[in-house]
């Protein structure tokens, strides 16, 4: 039980093996091991959100995951979300809506929108602000974040079924 | 804030997890959800030997229909109970107060068991566990026990389980048909841990009260109830006046500490004026849900 | 098409070219970055807030497998220079920082001790294992009670506790007031603030041995202040040293000063000769980031019958913590306080004086209008308080005072001069999209059925975009009045353009960008903006005090104007034309009013590539640098006003409306301007109404986390309308103000005066910020009392 522990674990669609300690937290593994950056610590205990990712289809902080407890389970990030060539409809709403500014509450907030949208569909701006009164933002005071929250929504209501990314 | 080192277990049965926890005893830590149990892993205020991890066991995660009431298992997730058609027919309270607990990313982990056996005093399960009257199951390699809800909050965040046992579900008695519910609360930021909260549930007929529930969180080591303020209305008229010395008594009993946030004084106050709202509430809705 | 009718970028909503990045989870924060054979830092900090450091025991955190190194501060004492910030100003007590503390420990969270270790995992481990003995000394965590004589001293060699005064007068002010007819008055509290930036400080430093050549990759606004300090202090030439801020998760002006932390990863870099990392944890940035925001102010205002102020007194006590920030010293926050308090105001007597008390907490420092907010809550109050016991209308009030346009440019008291603004403007077309007069019979109404709803306004003035004539702080060894601007064309034809500023979420690539291209007639796509390296230029600071649009938008302008003209030139002798005849447009060199042109790339290539070709005037390459300095900066001004309810039983504070209407001059992007304007206020609500940092009156901090410091999550902030007034275009270079701090200058001033006059039928003053249910509660029941 103590030691080392090898994990397989699915990220934004690929398969990653690797022996990790079970105190490895989720964020720390995607950043150290996997070299994905995208996923940011601001508080490493649960409140902030910045660390925000989906695991196995629900919003979860990465700081109040092992990385362990993702062996055999998927996990989607921001990396995952969109490319600089073909962003998806929630980085293009945050892009249009400048719903962002340092940028680094931002991988969270758009994986809490992400899941918002999905369980939700349309959202009204009271439903958006407190859906993500757990992703904190110190540059933008949320107004922009809303109305691009609220702009994908119903971009994406038009595009797809609920439930895809 | 990393968590020092510990050894993993992720058993698959209850029967595997008592096991562990029989021969690790007080070395263990039971990981449910994990978002009471990992920050204080994190700030390094718990450094158990051994963590169980328990998420893999099957079945611990329904809501079932049982002979008056419902039955949860441990593993049922904050957003099952939010969610939930049967939560919000049958318990409209819980599924109202889930909507004040934490954040989506917190109640999608965030375990019923694990709210209860963490017993933050200002948490929001533990409060209903209380006023519903709530039966828990806890399982040791010994057999199984059910307790009280009135039995199983100590102290700050100390439960009547041993070292041994695992919470494995909870009962929830069905409310009398036709009573009502209210729930207050005061937190400094939506999703935070009240300041004080209080949640009520009335029963009226013949124009008297037949049930009268109380329970507040955040003003002592535990949840409580308010049994002199319950007794104050059992049987009489629900007037303003009964509802404001039922809110008075309520305040009297609390026993609220002071912290950075707020002092004993504005919580006892807190108390009076949440009991106020709860119980209005409860008793306007089991005047509209009267046959 | 003529040019002056062509869309311009310069006032465009352009959207940021940061984004891409930043979006896709591509950015390069600090942390981000992993060299080979990296390791990392994890500090032991003091668990007391005064105490000698009677011994250090590191073995057993030196045994534990995958620990490279411990050390402490006397292990380090040769490593490097101490940090000292220092002042000419009088009566200024310097109180230089330890890298890792030495003899004593002066506030909880002080670092004492640091492992190197394979992981931050592992380098925490090793941390538990040190033993420190510690001899707890006496401390006064209670600034008035500190600045006795018989308070324990922090520094001894200071031999005082207070660690600087001053003082600013004009006129007569004790003789005013005592003729005053009305005099209002209070203490005035302003809490400690937590700067609190998303991402948490980190920094990288790589030492090349062969090169000898230093590398930090750092979370900071202030590359170049890091830069020349580390030189300084490390005893390298600056050519050796490179400082990298490439994204930065936020900065307040938390990450603009130099931190012990900086200092050591790049001593134990050069040491141990591997890039060392040290990524701080919230905890720590809670315990030792620098605060803000913490003043007792006993200030008095004279005035007239009609409202006319004759006179304002104030004594201001600082908290400034254990420590001299650098390089801007204690003083900077208190002493802004002081010169910023008498406001937009005419006032013929002021009397102004502040002392900076050194109490054992982590230091104060630059933090989102540095002193002005608490300047602003204070005159701001000090106003509605006199219009209230005038029964005059607080927006008349303010109007009858404000400096007039035929009286600028207008000397403060503290001999602060404000140019053209526009202060009447802005208020007014904050009272117009009130519809002000509605919004009182509505109030009224809202009173009568038992709400408790209250407007507050408040109006500031602030210099920005500040040149070289007007010094941070007397004596210190910063030049913050300049900046210069490199642009170069390649033969591809883009264009790169350097500057030393260190955008950290104000989309500076993309501003700076609008105005290069504009000014340079080339697409905004063509643009490379090149900031926060060190890299790029010889002399440098960083981005805070609201002075990059205004000094890098003016080095831009000037560097892109002179580099135009050797495009023309070269363009000229290409197309056979006359200078006077072309436009420069689109990345396109045309012939007015004909069809022959040339692209920029063609240009380029002809005069590298062909350079023999090219006549001797003409053999250059296309570069340009210039440097800008506004000498004294401009005048930046707004009116805020809020709207606020609050729930009579709980105490409970909700904003319903937020507007603002500020003259910030030519806006570059009014999305960016728009953007800054929604951050500022946020934290300035959150000021108001949420954030406190707690020491209990051991010196313990009890607001060590996010579930004690409060930050404002979107539900706690409205809706917020921003208007924009170009009063009159300013003297700076493009018409710029700066604009970035206004937001948490006017808001904790504005919902105060809100929330005093929602409790104005219970004649209850709110004078401490923040205001929360709890202080609410406590002032009722006192007015209560009263009844």
């Amino acid at each position: 039980m103590s030691g080392k522990r090898r994990v397989a674990v699915t990220v934004n669609g690929t398969r990653h093996e690797r022996e990790i300690e079970p105190r490895l937290l989720l964020g720390d593994f995607l950043r150290s091991e996997l070299d994905l950056t995208g996923t940011h610590f601001g508080c490493e205990h649960g409140i902030c959100g910045a660390c925000t990712v989906i695991l196995n289809g629900d919003s979860v902080r990465a700081c109040l995951v092992f990385a362990v407890q993702a062996d055999g389970g998927e996990v989607l990030t921001v990396e995952g979300l969109g490319s600089v060539e073909a962003l998806h409809p929630l980085q293009q709403a945050f892009h249009e809506h400048h719903g962002l500014q340092c940028g680094y509450c931002t991988p969270g907030m758009l994986m809490t929108a992400l899941d918002l949208i999905r369980k939700h569909g349309r959202l009204t701006e009271a439903a958006v602000r407190a859906g993500i009164s757990g992703n904190l933002c110190r540059c933008t005071g949320y107004q922009n974040i809303v109305a691009a929250i609220c702009a994908a929504a119903e971009a994406m209501q038009s595009e797809e079924p609920a439930g895809d990314a | 804030m990393k968590p020092a080192p510990f050894a993993y277990a992720a058993p698959r049965s209850v029967d595997e997890a008592a096991a562990l926890l029989a021969e690790h005893g007080g070395e263990a830590r039971l990981l449910a959800g994990g978002q009471s149990l990992v920050p204080m892993l994190n700030f390094r205020l718990l450094e158990p030997a051994l963590l169980i991890d328990i998420n893999r066991i099957a079945g611990l995660d329904g809501i079932a229909e049982v002979a008056g009431g419902l039955r949860l298992g441990a593993l049922v997730r904050h957003r099952a109970l939010e969610t939930s058609p049967l939560i919000a027919h049958r318990f409209p309270i819980v599924a109202a107060a889930m909507a004040e607990v934490a954040h989506l990313a917190i109640r999608n982990r965030g375990t019923i068991g694990g709210s209860l056996a963490h017993a933050d005093p200002a948490a929001e399960l533990p409060l209903l566990a209380l006023l519903l009257e709530a039966k828990i199951t806890a399982v040791s390699a010994k057999g199984r026990r059910v307790i009280a809800a009135a039995d199983f909050f100590t102290a700050a965040l100390t439960t009547a389980l041993a070292p041994d046992e695992i919470l494995t579900e909870i009962e929830l008695p069905d409310l009398p048909a036709g009573s009502g519910w209210g729930f207050a609360e005061l937190a400094r930021r939506a999703g935070d841990f009240a300041l004080a909260a209080v949640g009520a549930v009335i029963a009226e007929a013949g124009g008297v009260c037949r049930i009268a529930r109380i329970a507040m969180a955040g003003v002592g080591s535990t949840p409580l109830r308010a049994p002199a303020a319950e007794a104050l209305l059992q049987g009489g008229a629900l007037d303003p006046g009964a509802i404001a010395a039922a809110a008075r008594a309520a305040a009297a009993a609390a026993q609220p500490a002071e912290d950075l946030h707020a002092s004993a004084a504005y919580r006892r106050h807190l108390v009076e004026v949440l009991t106020r709202r709860a119980l209005s509430a409860a008793v306007a809705r089991a005047r509209k849900a009267a046959p | 098409m003529r040019e002056e009718l062509r869309p311009k970028l310069v006032g465009a909503r352009v959207k940021r070219v940061e984004d891409p990045r930043l979006l896709t989870g591509q950015g390069s924060f600090a942390d981000d970055y992993r060299p080979a054979g990296m390791v990392h830092v994890a500090l032991l900090r003091s668990s007391y807030p005064h105490a000698r450091l009677l011994r250090i025991d590191t073995a057993a955190a030196r045994s534990l497998a995958g620990v490279v190194a411990v050390f402490t501060g006397d292990e380090l004492a040769e490593a490097a220079r101490p940090m000292v910030a220092t002042s000419k100003m009088k009566d200024y007590r310097a109180t230089p920082m330890p890298m890792l503390a030495r003899g004593k420990v002066r506030y909880v969270g002080e670092p004492v001790a640091a492992v190197v270790a394979a992981s931050r995992y592992l380098a925490e481990d090793a941390a538990r294992r040190i033993a420190v003995d510690y001899a707890p000394l006496p401390a006064e965590s209670d600034p008035l009670r500190a600045a006795e004589a018989s308070a324990p001293l922090l520094h001894e060699e200071a031999r005082s506790n207070v660690v600087l005064s001053r003082e600013f007068a004009r006129g007569d002010a004790a003789a005013a007031m005592a003729a005053a007819p009305l005099r209002v008055g209070a203490r005035f509290r302003f809490r400690r603030k937590a700067v609190l930036a998303l991402e948490n400080r980190c920094y990288l430093a790589e030492y090349h041995r062969g090169r000898r050549e230093l590398t930090l990759y750092s979370a900071t606004q202030v590359p170049g202040i890091v830069r020349d300090a580390l030189a300084e202090l490390m005893d390298m030439p600056e050519h050796l040293i490179r400082v990298v801020a490439a994204d930065v998760g936020g900065g307040f002006g938390g990450k603009a000063s130099l931190y012990p932390e900086e200092l050591l990863v790049a001593v134990l870099a050069r040491r141990l000769g591997r890039p060392v990392k040290y990524t701080s944890d919230r905890l720590e940035d809670l315990l030792s980031t620098s605060q803000a925001f913490d003043e007792i102010v006993d200030a008095e205002l004279g005035v007239a019958a009609d409202g006319t102020i004759a006179a304002l007194t104030a004594e201001v006590v600082g908290d400034v913590g254990a420590y001299s920030i650098y390089p801007w010293t204690a003083a900077l926050e208190p002493v802004q306080v002081v010169s910023f308090l008498p406001g937009p105001y005419r006032m013929p007597n002021y009397r102004g004086r502040v002392r900076g008390i050194a109490t054992p907490k982590a230091p104060l420092g630059p933090y989102r209008g540095v002193g002005r907010p608490v300047a602003a809550f204070v005159m701001e109050r000090l106003i509605d308080m006199a219009a209230r016991r005038l029964g005059i209308d607080p927006v008349a009030m303010r109007r009858r005072n404000f400096v007039a346009a035929e009286e600028f440019p207008y000397r403060t008291g503290s001999g602060i001069i404000w140019d053209r603004a526009g202060f009447t403007e802005c208020l007014t077309a904050v009272r117009d999209a009130l519809d002000y007069d509605g919004l009182r019979r509505r109030q009224e109404e809202a009173r009568a059925a038992g709400r408790w709803v209250g407007i507050g306004f408040a109006s500031y003035a602030e210099l920005t975009g500040i040149g070289s004539k007007i010094p941070a702080a007397p004596g210190m060894p910063v030049n913050t009045g300049t900046e210069t601007a490199t642009l170069r064309i390649d033969p591809s034809g883009s264009v790169t353009a350097i500057f030393g500023i260190a955008s950290h979420g104000q989309g500076l690539e993309t501003t700076l960008a609008q105005v290069v291209a504009d000014e340079l007639g080339v697409r905004l796509e063509d643009v490379r903006i090149v900031q926060g390296d060190t890299a790029g230029r010889a002399y440098t600071t960083g981005t805070y005090a609201s002075r990059s649009a205004v000094l890098a938008g003016g080095a831009g302008k000037l560097a892109a104007a002179a580099l135009r003209e050797k495009v023309l030139r070269a363009a000229a002798h290409l197309l056979e034309a006359h200078i006077d005849d072309l436009v420069a447009e689109g990345s396109r060199v045309a012939i007015r009013g004909t069809d022959r042109s040339l692209s920029f790339r063609e240009i380029a290539r002809s005069v590298y590539l062909q350079f023999g070709r090219m006549p001797p005037e003409l053999q250059e390459e296309l570069e340009a640098t210039k440097l800008y300095d506004p000498q004294f900066g401009t005048t930046s001004s707004a009116t805020h006003a809020a709207v606020v309810e609050i729930d009579p039983e709980t105490f409970g504070v909700r904003v319903l409306r937020y507007v603002v209407a500020e003259d910030c001059g030519r806006v570059i992007n009014p999305m960016i301007v728009d953007g800054q304007v929604h951050g500022g206020v946020a934290q300035g609500i959150g000021a108001a109404l949420l954030e406190e940092v707690v020491y209990d009156g051991e010196g313990q901090l009890l607001s060590g986390s996010l579930m004690d410091y409060l930050v404002p999550s979107a539900v706690e902030i409205p809706p917020m309308e921003v208007i924009h007034i170009e009063a009159e275009s300013p003297t700076t270079l493009g018409g710029f103000r700066g604009m970035g701090e206004g937001g948490t200058i006017g808001a904790p001033a504005a919902i105060a005066n809100a929330v005093t006059d929602a409790l104005a039928p219970l004649g209850i003053e709110v004078t401490e910020l923040p205001v929360t249910p709890e202080r609410l509660y406590r002032l009722v029941e006192a007015a209560r009392g009263k009844e």
